[in-house]
């Protein structure tokens, strides 16, 4: 298991977020966290990156605990992720926004970086071409130059994933990856997540786009901080409770 | 790129040589100590902006120019060090109190990191009272052993030297990565976390360099004006810092440069009017805050491109 959770309890204030929530993630995996809005989604993300501190329970990454870590010290034991909204710098460029996200494997000290050292000087170099490959991943590249702000929102979305990329993650932690894009983006991001499981990255993803399931192995689904069962794609399909707490609604509201 | 990125280095080093040679033209000792005083506020604001740069507006950012004027006046004074070991000194401890505040002040954001640094200033002031057997309270420090006697030639000089030196510090701390990595925590704390990078260390990193360079600069003040008082490092003052570096411009380097030059001769050059100055001082940052919001770099673009359409009429003229 690369990450497991165990008796995972949030509060907020006397409402109980997530509630007694046991779930793991294989090594390699694409895993699918559904469940109706307010389920607890994004609750269980900021969790395990650190974002919130868990009232209860235990994080354990790669066979350590992270419970109660501080989000940028679980960053750099590997677990990436990409925000919902606004995910992006938004003074910077395209490119600017990768390479900002390349420092956390810096190959100079901040002395070094402060001083201009040969080292630094060569580090900097590789992290533009390092960013410049990840851009091209998702199919940036020809935009690096455009500010952040003036991009579409699929873009956007592709922008941080391509940020969490940057810190050369084991896992990845995508929060609606394809949330509000048109049928050509989501190509385009399906195939981007494809790759990056190709490498070897272990991901988990939150979406209520049910297209995303053609790519997803095995499926998590909760209502009310709990989960109410797990599976493949195909078992869920069927499960009766899920139907009647999430697709069901979900038809309704297609458009 | 490279080009235009060396002829601003040019510009900037014939600036400097011009500044060197106004001593040699400038006889006068009150027009001098304009300089000097302009001097000593650049290096203030611009340290200002450095911690502006990691997404904090500190409120109390002359409290620490008084701690680096107050520890290095004191040291010289009751243990007869000579002021070139206290400045150092005074710099550095406005550092370490920068460090230790800046832990539990960086834990708030935004107005509420503002408010906080506010209130420090206030309780220094407080703390310069109570400690009135050292710091003379409100009569006032005197007997401040000067770094040079006589003239204020040397003094314009070493302040000369001492802003350069600052800027060029600061301005690396900008321009290298660490500088990347402190916009990108003053955009989002929350994406810089999610890559990994220390947000709130990177702040206080900030706030622990831009008290450094400001509590240097309160320092060498101190030796220089040779009698403190405590108003001139009080939230007023830490205000002041602020509008410097608001009016120059605070989304470039040069902003608070521009903005405390003008606006510390402002008040000099209007000392006629007596006691209609500060109206001409709040005319000018009510005009530059509407009509310039990005300050008074601001101008630069069409300055520049104004004095290009001149020269392109005047060739037209002459051409048949």
């Amino acid at each position: 298991m690369l990450l497991e959770i165990n008796g995972l309890i949030k509060y907020f204030g006397g409402l109980a977020a997530i509630a007694e929530l046991d779930m793991y993630v294989r090594e390699g995996e694409i895993l699918g966290l559904i469940g109706p809005n307010g389920a607890g989604k994004t609750t269980v993300f900021n969790l395990i990156t650190g974002f919130l501190r868990p009232t209860a329970g235990r994080i354990g990454f790669g066979g350590r605990d992270i419970t109660g870590m501080k989000p940028h010290v679980i960053a750099r034991l590997g677990i990436g992720r990409t925000f919902q909204l606004n995910p992006f710098f938004s003074d910077f460029t395209v490119l600017q926004n990768v390479i900002a996200s390349f420092f956390l494997h810096p190959k100079s000290s901040l002395w070094g970086a402060y001083f201009n050292s040969s080292i630094y000087r060569r580090n900097e170099a590789q992290i533009a071409e390092q960013a410049l490959a990840v851009l091209e991943l998702v199919g940036l590249d020809k935009v690096k130059d455009d500010f952040a702000k003036n991009l579409p929102h699929g873009y956007l979305k592709m922008l941080g994933i391509a940020r969490a990329l940057a810190i050369r993650p084991k896992m990845l932690l995508l929060d609606e990856p394809i949330g509000g894009m048109n049928r050509d983006e989501i190509d385009l991001a399906m195939k981007a997540i494809d790759k990056t499981r190709r490498q070897g990255i272990t991901i988990m993803l939150v979406e209520h786009n049910m297209q995303i399931m053609d790519i997803v192995d095995r499926v998590v689904v909760i209502n009310f901080g709990q989960k109410i069962c797990e599976g493949t794609v195909q078992e869920i399909r069927e499960n009766a409770q899920v139907v009647e707490a999430y697709f069901g609604v979900e038809d309704d509201a297609e458009r | 790129m490279k080009g235009r990125y060396v002829s601003k280095t040019v510009a900037c080093a014939c600036l400097v040589a011009i500044l060197a040679l106004v001593p040699a033209v400038v006889k006068s000792p009150y027009l001098l100590h304009l300089f000097i005083l302009v001097y000593a506020y650049v290096i203030a604001a611009s340290s200002l902006r450095t911690i502006a740069v990691s997404g904090q507006i500190s409120l109390g950012h002359a409290g620490f120019m008084g701690i680096g004027a107050y520890t290095s006046a004191i040291l010289a004074k009751e243990l007869g060090w000579t002021p070139w070991v206290t400045m150092p000194m005074g710099g550095l401890t406005a550092m370490a109190v920068a460090i230790v505040v800046g832990y539990p002040f960086t834990r708030l954001r935004t107005i509420y990191f503002s408010m906080v640094s506010f209130f420090f200033g206030i309780g220094l002031i407080a703390i310069y009272t109570l400690l009135s057997g050292y710091t003379g309270g409100f009569y006032g420090l005197t007997g401040i052993p000067p770094l040079f006697l006589d003239s204020k030639v040397p003094y314009y000089f070493f302040f000369l030297a001492l802003t350069v030196v600052s800027l060029l510090a600061l301005h690396r701390f900008e321009s290298c990565r660490i500088g990347m990595s402190l916009k990108a925590v003053a955009q989002s704390y929350a994406i810089a976390s999610s890559v990994g990078i220390n947000e709130s260390g990177y702040r206080v990193l900030a706030l622990a360099v831009g008290c450094f360079v400001v509590g240097l600069a309160g320092a060498a003040y101190a030796h220089y004006i040779i009698v403190l008082s405590q108003n001139t490092f009080d939230v007023l003052a830490s205000i002041n810092l602020m509008v410097y570096m608001v009016v120059g411009g605070i989304g470039s380097f040069a902003g608070p440069v521009v903005g405390a030059a003008v606006l510390v001769l402002i008040p000099e050059l209007f000392r006629g009017l007596k006691e209609f100055t500060p109206y001409v001082y709040a005319g000018v940052l009510i005009l530059v805050i509407f009509l310039i919001p990005q300050g008074l770099v601001g101008l630069y673009q069409p300055a520049k491109s104004l004095m290009r359409k001149l020269r392109f009429g005047r060739w037209c003229k002459r051409a048949p």
